[in-house]
């Protein structure tokens, strides 16, 4: 026999154990007092593994704005802020935002990256605890489609947006065989169904001759190009984000498969895809993204990359473009309230216009979704430049790329 | 399907070659892991965290001296020393007092070290994406069997068969490569005639975590270096080496092989499952081989 | 022998820690009520992991995939099915256990890191399902916002619920340790080789062992939907498995509640330490070093020892 132990003995410390640290526990966490306020708002998102580089450069916007809005003020206070980490963990941002909710009590919750996340705190927590939130970069569609609700908001683009533009981009071009690979995750498959599905509505004649998944993150990507190139396609969707993106760009770049098949890929645009790579992102591949820090070339994005970049250092990517409107997007709805209200918070975000480093956006009263305009560019090396930028942009507005307010009528119906 | 009827014999061979070049890395890292197991019979979670500070050494080293052919050479060979250098740290300095301990003890302990490194990686290196280029002769592809064949998997080809030389000359030639492979099989024997086990145990350990640093410079160039790439590997590299036979070398080889081929295979055929294959080759061969492949020392 | 939880000396801490329990969530904050929900079903999950780790000796890798499994039953038969609630909180521990049956069939053949590894790949598998098969597990996003009955969907709620069936499972668990199958076991453990030779069939009760624990996990499972609404991938994936198995060495996993201690450690780190840093995981790294080094019995075996308990036979020279 292994142990023989007193187990009375153990239980009893147990016992006494347990209630030690729940005594301690709930002495010493009681939340403080409830002096006049500031506004609060909490913010989970990823701040731990590959995806970080969005969690920060989102945050950074967000504070960016809120130096500029705390100057004045919102209803005579500040707008806080308080961040938790997620670590592109479901569970932890359930725990976190629960804890923001209960604990903290914040007016408004922000975040995350991971979808998943997203829709489980939007489900489980602001729709039940009635708290706004809203996402600022996971992009999953059915967060302010077939899943959107009162509670929810997102402020920045979503795959269904992505796909429209790429697909109806596509759309003009001759190919007519197109292969479809991408990341094994929501993400992927999102963007593909929605690209294929404007594709195919735009472009009847055009088929599917095969698709590939590779797990999020693959760092060998060499052979699914082989194969993708043995079966000669006109053309190639790829279905990739964050890191899988350098990975990707760098296996394209390593085969030369730019140049022998036309390429487009949601995002290949991003500054944040293409400044590690430097000079050895690969040219001529097709990249829709909302934001770039050089275009729109307008007063109001120069002005808002200068401040960034004094503040943080280097350039504003999308997800602190969608930071720093979120934060516009909460001061000024809160100021049109007039209280900290939340169900008068959300009325006043529903159809809320403000001004942006891109032009004027909107909240759309449907779906809860921004308005946001897609640049469709192609990758290409600028002389006097280390890294390689998007050119011959084209601007789709928002409401062309976006579904329309009966399409999401229709998928929340379901 | 259409394109089925598209695998040609010359796509097999060139995807023959992708998966070889793949199995090249993950058998740098894995050998590594298969030495520590071997002697000091420590499955070593960290391992993948000492893979990525590799990643990451090459990167600063590469970057530290302009880039370009001497940047790549000089990360290549030098940060598996700094890996090296770090695991000798830990080993010296914790681990080293707790080989007489209960055996789940050291997995817990490789899994506290690998949150530790994890964290402070993200301190050093911040959360940014980075990544380094080959020199300039190994970027681009060469075309083999019609398809391109990037030419740094080239040089992965040869790298692999290199270190599985070395490996095995140290192991067979020199002294004390045969007292940690003596150690493997019976270390209460080689303490017994008096050798001082511990300094093997951290030979072998440094060894291991000094391959898994190599495979991480190799495999940077080709790769997005991010924080994360430790969950990326270590998974990977234990069915590996499961399926090889634990603490065999030539096991790491094979597991290797059999999991760069049939993934490289896989992508051919089934491109759209390609998220289970790994662990269903495991499967399979755990099945039908309970001990792995080739005899374990344990 | 011990008398166990049943004598009359151990029932005073115990019945004080009940009420303690029972009243405090009309004393503390909403939150805490939500954590200590949470440290139920964790510490439940790492009690069923620890049966087999800790008492069987076997190398249960991926407990995880049990716990998901039967989350996931729930969570289908919630949103799919128009079945009475308690039918899927009835079968999702049964489906558990079947998965884990069929699992266990094949780990059990296996020792050691082998068994560990070919559960690691085989519950990868199903992972992969519910990553993959969008049209029924709602894929990598998960499914969220599960209706649940009123009674149990409020935070008090899921925290009784989650009492009472961590209370009943521990009584379970705890005869089952005491049990003449739990002491073999347990002898198993320490030494198979001898157990073999007089006519014990080990396999078939490591089977039986495997069986038993995730149907407990099952249970977990169950808990935690009812406590989070919400199921996804990550529940299924080798990660989190490789953290309930850090809670069980936390705690003390050669003891029957150590478990507990080590998943409401684990859980109050993460929670209040993720407050204050994202670094909390080396807090975690640390701690753990700290741990193997002074504490190598786990938290609860040094609290057991500290108090002037049996002193017990070294762990090294027991397992080696």
């Amino acid at each position: 026999m292994f142990k023989r132990k007193k187990m009375k003995h153990k239980l009893s410390i147990l016992g006494f154990a347990l209630l030690g640290c729940l005594l301690t526990v709930s002495l010493i966490m009681l939340p403080g007092s409830a002096e006049a306020r500031n506004i609060k708002v909490g913010i989970i998102d990823c701040y731990s593994g590959p995806a970080a580089v969005y969690g920060i450069d989102a945050l950074n916007g967000f504070k960016l704005a809120l130096s500029e809005i705390n100057k004045k003020g919102v209803l005579g206070k500040k707008i806080e802020w308080t961040k938790r980490d997620t670590k592109f963990k479901v569970d932890l941002a359930l725990n976190m935002a629960k804890e923001l909710v209960m604990r903290e009590d914040v007016d408004v919750i922000v975040g995350t990256i991971n979808s998943g996340a997203a829709m489980a705190v939007s489900e489980a927590i602001a729709k039940k605890e009635k708290v706004p939130f809203i996402t600022w970069i996971s992009k999953s569609e059915r967060i302010t489609g077939e899943k959107g609700h009162r509670y929810v908001f997102s402020c920045g683009e979503n795959t269904a947006m992505a796909g429209k533009a790429g697909g109806v981009a596509l759309s003009k071009k001759p190919y007519i065989k197109y292969w479809i690979a991408g990341d094994d995750y929501e993400y992927g498959h999102a963007i593909a169904n929605a690209a294929w599905r404007n594709l195919k509505a735009n472009k009847p004649e055009v088929q599917k001759i095969g698709e590939s998944w590779w797990k999020p993150g693959e760092p060998d990507l060499v052979p699914y190009i082989t194969a993708i190139l043995a079966a000669k396609p006109d053309a190639v969707i790829f279905c990739t984000g964050g890191r899988s993106m350098t990975n990707i760009m760098k296996a394209v770049k390593a085969t030369g498969m730019a140049e022998k098949v036309p390429i487009w890929i949601h995002s290949a645009t991003d500054h944040a895809v293409l400044k590690p790579l430097g000079a050895e992102a690969p040219e001529g591949v097709l990249g829709t993204i909302d934001y770039h820090f050089y275009y729109p070339d307008i007063k109001a994005n120069r002005d808002f990359v200068k401040k960034f970049e004094a503040a943080y250092g280097n350039p504003p990517g999308f997800p602190a473009f969608h930071g720093y409107i979120t934060a516009y997007f909460i001061a000024e709805a809160f100021k049109k309230a007039g209280s900290l209200d939340k169900e008068k918070f959300i009325d006043a975000l529903e159809g809320m216009k403000i001004q942006s480093p891109v032009g004027e956006i909107e909240m759309r009263v449907c779906d809860h979704q921004v308005v946001l305009p897609m640049y469709l560019g192609v990758t290409k090396r600028e002389v006097g430049k280390n890294f390689v930028i998007a050119t011959d942009i084209v601007t789709l507005p928002g409401d062309e790329v976006m579904p329309t307010c009966d399409e999401i009528k229709k998928a929340r119906g379901k | 399907m259409d394109f089925v009827q598209t695998i040609t014999l010359s796509a097999l061979c060139s995807h023959l070659l992708v998966g070889l070049s793949r199995a090249m890395i993950l058998f740098v890292v894995t050998s590594g892991m298969s030495f520590v197991l071997g002697v000091l019979r420590v499955p070593n979670v960290a391992h993948g965290s000492l893979y990525m500070i590799g990643a990451f050494a090459a990167f600063s080293i590469s970057n530290l001296f302009g880039g370009g052919s001497t940047g790549f050479w000089l990360a290549l060979i030098l940060s598996p020393f700094v890996v090296a250098l770090v695991s000798l740290i830990a080993e010296r300095s914790l681990f080293c007092h707790l080989y007489e301990r209960e055996h789940l003890m050291l997995l817990l302990f490789t899994f506290a070290l690998m949150l530790i490194l994890g964290d402070l990686v993200k301190m050093v290196w911040g959360a940014d994406y980075r990544s380094i280029m080959a020199p300039e002769y190994f970027r681009g592809s060469v075309t083999l069997f019609d398809a391109p064949f990037p030419r740094y998997n080239l040089f992965l080809l040869v790298m692999g068969p290199l270190v599985a030389v070395g490996l095995w000359l140290f192991s067979n030639k020199t002294k004390i490569g045969k007292i940690a492979r003596a150690a493997a099989v019976d270390r209460e024997m080689v303490g017994a005639i008096g050798i001082n086990v511990s300094w093997v145990f951290a030979f072998a350990f440094v060894l291991g975590c000094f391959l898994a640093g190599l495979g991480g410079a190799l495999v940077a160039p080709t790769v997005s270096i991010t924080i994360g790439m430790d969950h990326d590997i270590i998974i990977e590299a234990f069915l590996i080496v499961t399926i090889g036979g634990l603490g065999n070398m030539w096991g790491a080889m094979v597991g290797s092989l059999i999991f760069g081929i049939t993934q490289s295979f896989g992508i051919l055929f089934l491109p759209q499952f390609a998220i289970v294959f790994p662990y269903l080759a495991v499967v399979i061969i755990l099945i039908w081989r309970p001990t792995g492949i080739l005899k374990s020392v344990w | 022998m011990s008398k166990g939880i049943f004598s009359l000396k151990s029932f005073g801490p115990i019945a004080a820690l009940l009420i303690a329990l029972v009243i405090l969530p009309s004393i503390i904050p909403r939150f805490y009520i939500y954590i200590l929900a949470v440290i139920f079903v964790t510490a439940l999950l790492a009690m069923s992991l620890n049966m087999v780790v800790g008492h069987g000796g076997l190398f249960q890798f991926h407990h995880g995939a049990f716990y998901g499994v039967g989350a996931y039953t729930v969570a289908l038969m919630l949103t799919k099915t128009s079945l009475p609630v308690w039918v899927g909180f009835v079968a999702a521990p049964f489906v558990a256990a079947f998965v884990g049956l069929l699992i266990g069939l094949f780990c059990v053949r296996l020792t050691r890191l082998y068994f560990g590894m070919l559960q690691i790949s085989l519950g990868s598998l199903i992972w992969a399902i519910a990553f993959r098969w969008y049209s029924f597990t709602g894929g990598d996003d998960g499914i969220h916002g599960i209706p649940l009955p009123s009674l149990i969907s409020s935070t008090t709620g899921a925290y009784y619920f989650g009492l009472i069936l961590l209370i009943i499972s521990l009584i379970v668990m705890f005869l089952i340790f005491k049990s003449p199958f739990g002491a073999t076991l347990q002898a198993i453990r320490d030494n198979p080789e001898r157990c073999e030779a007089i006519g014990i069939n080990v396999r078939r009760h490591q089977l039986i062992a495997i069986v038993i624990a995730t149907f407990f996990a099952g249970i977990a499972g169950v808990l935690f939907v009812v406590v989070e609404g919400s199921v996804f991938p990550d529940l299924l994936f080798w990660v989190f498995s490789l953290e309930i198995f850090v809670m069980c060495l936390l705690g003390g996993w050669f003891t029957f509640a150590g478990p507990i201690l080590g998943a409401a450690i684990m859980i109050s780190l993460r929670t209040f330490a993720g407050i204050y840093t994202e670094y909390w995981t080396m807090i975690l790294g640390i701690m753990l070093i700290l741990l193997i080094f002074f504490l190598p019995e786990g938290v609860w075996g040094y609290l057991v020892e500290k108090f002037g308990f049996q002193r017990k036979k070294s762990l090294e020279k027991e397992r080696q």
